[in-house]
């Protein structure tokens, strides 16, 4: 009898229970199965929200970097252009023998790209430095050299608000003070660089004495095999909450106006 | 017994909801980024000058054995007895500050055609033992290149040299 009792409070107690479980379970697990059916059926995807948020960076009209969340793979996959990292900027700068000419303004038209399918705000990070490659590939950061003569032109000023606090003479952080809209490009953030050519006029000379008893000097560039390096680096974070999105996101403080303009605090 | 398993079943609940709450925790986010770098060309900046003295005329060649492209200026000096006269031809321009500028660009490997100094009023008959001097003085800079890749010479350019001292 007490056997029977404790199935039976098994089956109505326990029971209800088990099915809000499984309900739960899944629940869950429809995004995945969501996903699997979007790739079979292309008119089951039209009806379907997926929310995918995806950023690009724009250099002189060319998408030279993005990582878009991508539902139609099964797994969620991120899109993530295959070209190396280093090997994305500059890449059309220069004819092909062209050299590079110190003192010469060259285009270089920046903006950043909504490329996924919702809103977003975003933001850059600007790196630039001065390596020296040895002879074995390895590289040494030049901290005598200074980044100011890497002269990324800014404009758009008043869009792209300049994070002070972050802001360091080897680091530039900018904010996009407006909603990008998905497919949208922002303003251009630069547009031209300049190597300046004050980066030749470090030199070391030698003195030599001739056969002729005259004093020889020698000028060689200290800028032998020194590189100048340029990295951007884009942020995006969703516009729902974004406040509280980007704190938690970007670790800053932002105000958001009524008509959605970023401010920083 | 039942109260116990009301408690395991609101447990299995909370776990449920805990493993969906990351979901909705979480905020939409991305980045991507691009790097890029140019080597700058190793150059060496070098002169020679070879002079050259025939009938008080002195013939001056400079040439570019570094491999920078220049700029060149040179002048002359002489006792003030006598008068140095240049004789430039077209490509040497008077740069009216006493220099005698090259008109062109002077490559690696490149030497400039031949800037005559004419010394006028020689002595007739020079004593054995007189010494007679001309110095020639020339200077060189390297190409700079304006906003539009347009080059140019910035005579009071300033090296910051950092001296090393060889034999």
């Amino acid at each position: 009898m007490g056997k029977k009792r404790r199935i039976k409070g098994m089956t109505l107690g326990n029971l209800a229970l088990f099915a809000v479980a499984a309900v739960l379970l899944i629940s869950s697990s429809i995004g995945s199965a969501r996903a699997a059916l979007t790739f079979f059926s292309k008119t089951y995807t039209s009806r379907v929200q997926t929310l995918n948020i995806g950023v690009s960076l724009v250099e002189n009209g060319s998408f030279i970097a993005w990582r878009d969340y991508d539902k139609k793979t099964a797994d969620g996959n991120w899109d993530v252009n295959s070209v190396p990292v280093d090997q994305r900027l500059f890449q059309n700068l220069l004819d092909e023998n062209e050299n590079f000419l110190m003192g010469k303004v060259y285009d270089e038209k920046l903006a950043v790209h909504n490329s996924g399918n919702i809103d977003q705000y975003v933001r850059v990070n600007i790196y630039r430095y001065w390596v020296k490659v040895k002879e074995d590939g390895s590289e040494e950061k030049l901290l005598d050299l200074s980044p100011d003569l890497i002269d990324l032109n800014f404009v758009n000023t008043n869009r792209w608000l300049l994070d002070n606090e972050s802001t360091t003479p080897e680091r530039i952080v900018l904010y996009y003070d407006s909603i990008l809209p998905s497919g949208e490009t922002t303003l251009p953030f630069s547009d031209t660089l300049k190597v300046d050519g004050l980066a030749a006029d470090h030199v070391t000379q030698t003195k030599t004495t001739n056969k002729e008893g005259y004093t020889v000097i020698t000028t060689t560039y200290d800028y032998d095999g020194v590189e100048f390096r340029l990295e951007v680096e884009v942020n995006a974070v969703q516009t729902h909450n974004a406040k509280d999105a980007i704190w938690s996101t970007w670790g800053r403080e932002v105000s958001i106006s009524s008509d959605k303009k970023l401010s920083l605090r | 017994m039942k109260k116990k398993s009301l408690i395991f079943a609101g447990i299995a609940i909370i776990l449920i909801l805990a493993a969906n709450l990351p979901l909705a925790w979480g905020y939409f986010s991305t980045y991507t980024e691009a790097k890029g770098g140019i080597r700058l060309q190793p150059r060496k900046v070098d002169t020679e000058i070879k002079e050259d003295v025939l009938d008080w005329t002195k013939h001056v060649i400079i040439s570019n054995t570094g491999d920078e492209s220049l700029y060149i200026r040179a002048r002359a000096f002489a006792g003030s007895e006598y008068k140095l006269t240049y004789i430039t031809g077209d490509d040497w321009t008077d740069g009216k500050d006493g220099y005698y500028y090259y008109n062109g660009i002077l490559g690696p490997g490149q030497e400039t055609p031949e800037l005559l100094v004419k010394i006028e009023n020689p002595p007739k008959d020079p004593i054995d033992g007189q010494e007679f001097n001309v110095v020639v003085v020339y200077e060189s800079t390297p190409v700079r290149y304006d906003d539009n890749g347009k080059p140019y010479a910035d005579w009071n350019r300033k090296l910051k040299a950092r001296e090393r001292s060889a034999e």
